[in-house]
């Protein structure tokens, strides 16, 4: 009796993990290494497996990341782009980290942020028209919504009430006239690295300019009315107290990211492009 | 009575694969929240941190397939010995790179958003970091392993920008003009 009952239990249980094995493993795969759980510290004396199986695995990976591959293929400007970007790597360096490093002790935290936010919410004008421009109507009111919120309940700006303090927050929709154009599948040209600004390519910068005619941070003759600054001086004022403030926000992560790069500037061109095209696709 | 111990048996190994899927997203969230205690607590040396959270996120992450996918279709011309040499720098590499951009975030809320089966065998899990005055979208990308059913991390993708991509992109074009062993080294 206890024969069969082993007999039933054996039975029972190859037939089980038969079915196992067949249902995951490809067809053409008849044996399989058994492949342990890769846990702490013997990882790294677990040897890399190179059997049929990992191979598959791989190849549906390959698939996968060389279809998300940005395409850089042509990049006209390369010689004058790396010299850009060490140029902008020691602005960053020598002069404006520490000039923030220095704010940032001056300044409370608290106001640092109520600037950014002030900020934020003056170049309203430019998240509420290209929202409209690709049809993203929703993302407009709520863009509105909160432009009005935030300037009077939030005192200029300073506060962003429609995120904090509403029991549903209003969130941000943050477009500007280069996704516009990506949205409309304009694509990117080549990549152009800009003096202070950093990485950006024909597209947006073009939408950069296309940007700089609604935002009243930027002067422009003639439209004196709307815009906040009355020259091209306050103009760069502006953008350079913008500048700090935003690095005084954010010390050490660009640092941080400097030591991804093996190459600094085509890591910098492919994380900008990497992160304009997702941008594009929301 | 023995055969009742069969049928259980062999329904938890059924349900034992069924929880692994649905369990990402706890097992994630218990993770993060690990880790952002760690980072919290101020008795701790910046080693002794990094080797706690070294620990809690070891067994999610897929060093091995990370390792393969970034060099692409140079992975096989590798010998095995270079193979383990670099999935060991490499994996050096993205840990420090992990820890170091954990330690910028330390004082920041994560919010674990939305689970989504994007094919049988990949899972994406968005996560939501709030900063001082932005909020980052992470996504972490899972696969499930054949061999054993479980899933593991196999790229994060920090606010759209997929970190294994990036170092592919780097590791093809170092290797247009460098060696496998120049880059082992520079690594």
């Amino acid at each position: 009796m206890k024969l069969l009952y082993f007999f039933i239990f054996t039975t029972v249980a190859l037939v089980t993990f038969q079915g196992c094995t067949t249902k995951e493993a490809t067809p053409d795969l008849n044996h399989q290494q058994v492949k342990t759980e890769i846990t702490t510290s013997d990882m790294l004396q677990h040897s890399i497996p190179d059997n049929q199986e990992a191979e598959d695995q791989t190849d549906g990976f390959e698939d996968e990341f060389s279809a998300q591959e940005t395409d850089i293929a042509s990049d006209p400007l390369s010689g004058y782009n790396k010299v850009m970007t060490s140029f902008n790597d020691t602005f960053f360096v020598y002069l404006l980290n520490p000039i923030a490093k220095g704010y940032a002790y001056i300044i409370p935290e608290p106001l640092r942020i109520g600037i950014s936010n002030a900020f934020q919410n003056i170049q309203f004008p430019i998240r509420f028209v290209n929202n409209l421009l690709q049809g993203k109507f929703q993302n407009s009111s709520d863009e509105l919504e909160r432009f009005i919120i935030n300037s009077t309940v939030g005192v200029a700006g300073l506060m962003d009430v429609a995120t904090n303090h509403m029991t549903t927050p209003i969130p941000a929709h943050d477009e500007d006239f280069g996704q516009t154009l990506g949205h409309y599948g304009v694509g990117s040209g080549f990549h152009i690295v800009l003096p202070f600004f950093g990485p950006s390519n024909v597209r947006d910068i073009v939408g950069l300019s296309a940007d700089a005619y609604i935002s009243p941070l930027v002067n422009i003759r003639g439209m004196e009315n709307y815009k906040i600054p009355d020259n091209f001086d306050q103009s760069i004022g502006i953008v350079a107290v913008q500048f700090i403030n935003k690095t005084s926000l954010h010390l050490g992560e660009y640092e941080s990211l400097k030591e991804d790069a093996i190459d600094l500037y085509s890591f910098f061109r492919d994380t900008y492009e990497q992160k304009r095209a997702s941008d594009i696709e929301e | 009575m023995f055969k009742k111990i069969i049928i259980l048996l062999l329904l938890s190994i059924v349900s034992l694969y069924a929880i692994e899927e649905q369990s990402i997203q706890k097992v994630v969230d218990t993770k993060v929240r690990q880790v952002l205690d760690i980072l919290k607590d101020k008795t701790l040396s910046h080693t002794q941190k990094d080797t706690k959270n070294i620990r809690i996120i070891d067994d999610i992450f897929d060093y091995d397939i990370m390792s393969q996918i970034s060099l692409g279709k140079r992975w096989k011309s590798l010998s095995k010995n270079e193979k383990t040499q670099f999935t060991k720098a490499f994996e050096k590499k993205i840990k420090h790179s992990y820890l170091d951009k954990l330690r910028l975030y330390n004082n920041q809320q994560v919010i674990i958003k939305e689970l989504k089966k994007v094919k049988s065998n990949r899972i994406t899990l968005e996560t939501q970091i709030i900063g001082v005055d932005d909020t980052y979208k992470v996504i972490y990308l899972f696969y499930k392993n054949k061999q054993n059913n479980q899933w593991y991390i196999y790229d994060v993708e920090l606010v759209g920008v997929s970190i294994i991509q990036t170092y592919r992109k780097q590791f093809s074009e170092f290797l247009n003009t460098k060696s496998v062993k120049q880059l082992i080294e520079s690594l």
